[in-house]
C-alpha cells in the first residue's frame, strides 16, 4: 500500500517550509509598505498622520500588494534565495570535499556573509528600516545644529551657576511649609537610593533562590513556586520605576520621599531577584552534590555551596543597582517621587537658570563620585 | 561467610533525557572492608553506579542495600541521615573554593548538626577538634584557616579526604578520586584512602582510570562496559586478553608508577 500521509520527518519539513513562505512574505510585505511610504510622502504629497489609518490606494492596490508580495515570495523559495529558509536552515548545502587551498584561506564556509543573496537582502532591509525610522520620527539635523533663541538665553544665564541656595535655604522653594538647601535635598536623595538598594536587596536575596531551577528541583511545588517568583520579577521589572512613582506618589502623596523609596524599591527587588537567581543557576553544581553527599538538606545547601560560590557577584550587582538608584532618585522628583528633583523642576519651571545650573553640578558632581565609589568597590570585591 | 556488607541488585539507570541507558542490570555484592575498584571507559557508568548507592542519583529500577537496610526504599528524610555513614570524595574535589579548609572540612559534619547551627555557622567544640585532628593526619593542619583555593590539585584532594573522614563513615565511594592528579600526587593521596580501608576497617568503592592503581590498591575489581557489568573477580585476573575485553581492542596498557 501506497503511503498516503508523509512521514514525520517530512511533515516537519514542510511545516517548516510552510513557516519560511510566510517569513518571506511578511518581508517582501515590509518592503512594499516602506516603498509605498516613501512614495506617499514625496509623491502624492498625503499628510503623514494619515498614512497609518488610511493607505491612499486605487480599489485595485490591496489585492494587488497582496498577491505581488506573494508572488515575490514564492519567486525566492522555488529559486532558493530566501530569508526564510536561511532562517529556519532549509536550504540545502551541498557537500563536497574541501580543497586545501580553501582549508588554507579559511574560505571553507563560502562567500563572506555580505556578499550573499541572503546578506544583500538582510543589508537592504536594514538600510530600509533606518530610511523609514529617519522620516517617521522627522528627524532634522538643523535643529540640532541652531539652537532656539530661549536656548541661547538659559545657556548665557546657567554660567556662571549660582550657588547662593547650596547651604543657606531658599525662601521662595517650600516643600510642605518649609524652605530647603540644595544640600538638604541631595542628602535626603542620596538616602533615599541607599535605603531602596539596602531594602530591595533584603528582599530579593530570599527570593532569588526560590527562583532558580537547580534550587527548586524538578517537583510540581517546585516548579510552582519557582514561576510565581520568576512571574513576580518579569512583571514587576517590565514596569519602570518612573511608573511605580505615579503608583505610590498617588497611593501616599504627590512629593512624598516614601512614594519614591517604595518605587525604587519595588523595581530593585525584581531587577536584582532576576540577576541573583541567574547566578545562582550558574554556579558550579559540585559543592552541592558534595553537601548532599554528606547529608546536608536544602538549607544547609544554600549556606554552604551557593552563597559562598555567589556572594561576590551579589554584592557587584548591589553595588551596580545601588548607582542606577542613585542616578533614578534625582529625577523620581518628577512624577512626584520627591528628592532633589523637585527642586530642579522648580527652578526649571520659574526660569531661574543660574539657580538651576548649581542643582544639576550638584547632581552630576553626586552621581559622578557615587559612579567611582561602586566602581572601585566592585574591582575590590571581584 | 558473613553477610555482605552491600548488596547491588538488577540496578538500572534510564536518564529520560536522550533516552541513555548508563546502567544495565548490574548485580553484585561487596564484604565488609573490601576495597572495590571500579574501572571502565569513559562513559561507561561508573560515576552513575557511585552515585547511585547513595542516592545523588535516583536508580531506575533495581534495590540496594547497605548493612541490611534497602535504602532504594527510604525516604529523603531517612536518606539523608544515612548518607553520614557515606562519606564521598570527587574527581574535581568538590570544595567551597571561597572557604576555609576548615569549613570545608566542618562540612562533613552537617549531618549530625541541627539546621539553625549550622546556618550560623556554629559546630560544637568536639566537631572542631575531629577536624583538626582529620587535618593533621592528612599533613594540612598549618593550612587549616587558608582559602581552598589556594591549595593545590593534591593537598585539596586532601581536603576532601578529611572532610570525609568526618562523616566517620562505614563506607567510602570515591569517584576517580585521582584523574585531576599528577602521578606522584596519586599514589599519596591512594595511600590516604588505603589507610582509611586498612586502619578504620571503611569499604571503599573506588573508580579508577588506571588499571596498575586499580591492581596495586583494589582488593577486588569490577568492569563496567556500556553499563554492564562485564568483570567481577581479584585484579589479578585481568589478563591481556580481559582488558581488551573491557576496554576495546585498540586499548594498550599504561602504566602509572
Amino acid at each position: 500500500m501506497a503511503r498516503i500521509w508523509p512521514t514525520k520527518l517530512d511533515r516537519d519539513r514542510l511545516r517548516r517550509r510552510f513557516v519560511a513562505l510566510l517569513l518571506d512574505w511578511m518581508s517582501w510585505g515590509y518592503v512594499a509598505y516602506g516603498v509605498m511610504y516613501f512614495l506617499n510622502d514625496y509623491w502624492w504629497r498625503i499628510p503623514l498622520e494619515r498614512f497609518y489609518t488610511t493607505l491612499t490606494l486605487p480599489p485595485w492596490g490591496w489585492p494587488a500588494a497582496v498577491l505581488g508580495t506573494l508572488a515575490m515570495a514564492v519567486i525566492c523559495q522555488v529559486s532558493g534565495y530566501s530569508l526564510g529558509e536561511r532562517a529556519l536552515k532549509l536550504e540545502i548545502r551541498e557537500e563536497r570535499p574541501l580543497t586545501k587551498e580553501e582549508l588554507l584561506m579559511g574560505r571553507a564556509a563560502g562567500k563572506p556573509f555580505w556578499k550573499t543573496q541572503w546578506g544583500v537582502m538582510a543589508v537592504f532591509l536594514l538600510a530600509l528600516t533606518v530610511a523609514l525610522g529617519w522620516h517617521i520620527v522627522k528627524i532634522d539635523p538643523e535643529a540640532l545644529i541652531h539652537p532656539s533663541p530661549r536656548a541661547r538665553e538659559m545657556l548665557s544665564e546657567i554660567f556662571p551657576p549660582d550657588f547662593r541656595h547650596f547651604r543657606v535655604p531658599d525662601p521662595a522653594f517650600e516643600l510642605r511649609g518649609l524652605p530647603y538647601s540644595i544640600l538638604d535635598l541631595m542628602v535626603l536623595t542620596i538616602f533615599m537610593a541607599l535605603l531602596a538598594t539596602v531594602l530591595g536587596a533584603a528582599v530579593a536575596l530570599p527570593l532569588s533562590f526560590l527562583g532558580a531551577r537547580n534550587i527548586m528541583g524538578f517537583s510540581p511545588a517546585g516548579w510552582l513556586v519557582y514561576g510565581i517568583v520568576r512571574g513576580f520579577f518579569n512583571i514587576f521589572r517590565s514596569i519602570e520605576t518612573m511608573l511605580w512613582a505615579v503608583v505610590f506618589a498617588l497611593w501616599i502623596r504627590w512629593g512624598s520621599p516614601l512614594a519614591g523609596i517604595m518605587a525604587l524599591t519595588i523595581h530593585t527587588i525584581a531587577a536584582l531577584g532576576k540577576l541573583y537567581s541567574e547566578q545562582v543557576e550558574g554556579i558550579d553544581p559540585g559543592p552541592v552534590e558534595a553537601v548532599v553527599a554528606a547529608g546536608g538538606n536544602r538549607i544547609e545547601v544554600v549556606r554552604y555551596a551557593v552563597l559562598p560560590q555567589v556572594i561576590p557577584s551579589f554584592w557587584a550587582f548591589t553595588l551596580y543597582r545601588w548607582d542606577i538608584n542613585v542616578r533614578m532618585s534625582t529625577v523620581i522628583a518628577l512624577v512626584g517621587g520627591g528628592g532633589i528633583g523637585d527642586m530642579l523642576f522648580y527652578y526649571k519651571n520659574e526660569g531661574k537658570w543660574a539657580l538651576l545650573g548649581a542643582v544639576v553640578i550638584t547632581i552630576v558632581a553626586v552621581v559622578w563620585a557615587m559612579d567611582y565609589l561602586s566602581g572601585r568597590l566592585r574591582e575590590r570585591i571581584t | 561467610m558473613a553477610e555482605p556488607y552491600l548488596v547491588v541488585e538488577h540496578l538500572t539507570k534510564v536518564y529520560e533525557r536522550g533516552h541513555v541507558v548508563a546502567l544495565k542490570d548490574v548485580s553484585f555484592e561487596v564484604q565488609k572492608g573490601e576495597f572495590l575498584v571500579i574501572i571502565g571507559l569513559s562513559g561507561s557508568g561508573k560515576s552513575t553506579l557511585l552515585r547511585c548507592i547513595n542516592r545523588l542519583i535516583e536508580p531506575t529500577k533495581g534495590r540496594i542495600f547497605i548493612d541490611g537496610v534497602e535504602i532504594t526504599k527510604l525516604s529523603p528524610r531517612q536518606m539523608r541521615k544515612f548518607r553520614r555513614k557515606i562519606g564521598m570524595i570527587f574527581q574535581h574535589f568538590n570544595l567551597i573554593k571561597r572557604a576555609t579548609v576548615m569549613t570545608n572540612v566542618l562540612t562533613g559534619r552537617l549531618g549530625y548538626n541541627p539546621t539553625w547551627m549550622t546556618l550560623l555557622g556554629i559546630f560544637p567544640r568536639s566537631d572542631r577538634e575531629l577536624a583538626l585532628k582529620n587535618l593533621e593526619r592528612v599533613g594540612l593542619l598549618e593550612k587549616a584557616y587558608v582559602r581552598a583555593d589556594e591549595l593545590s590539585g593534591g593537598q585539596q584532594q586532601r581536603v576532601g579526604i578529611a572532610r570525609a573522614l568526618m562523616q566517620e563513615p562505614e563506607l567510602l565511594l570515591a569517584d576517580e578520586p585521582v584523574s585531576a592528579l599528577d602521578p606522584a600526587t596519586s599514589h599519596s593521596v591512594m595511600q590516604y584512602i588505603e589507610q582509611m580501608n586498612r586502619e578504620d576497617g571503611v569499604t571503599v568503592l573506588a573508580s579508577l582510570h588506571f588499571l596498575s592503581l586499580a591492581r596495586r590498591y583494589g582488593t577486588r575489581i569490577i568492569a563496567l562496559k556500556d553499563g554492564e557489568l562485564v568483570f567481577d573477580g581479584a585484579p589479578e585476573e585481568i589478563d591481556d586478553r580481559k582488558f581488551k575485553e573491557i576496554y576495546g581492542e585498540e586499548a594498550e596498557e599504561v602504566e602509572i608508577r
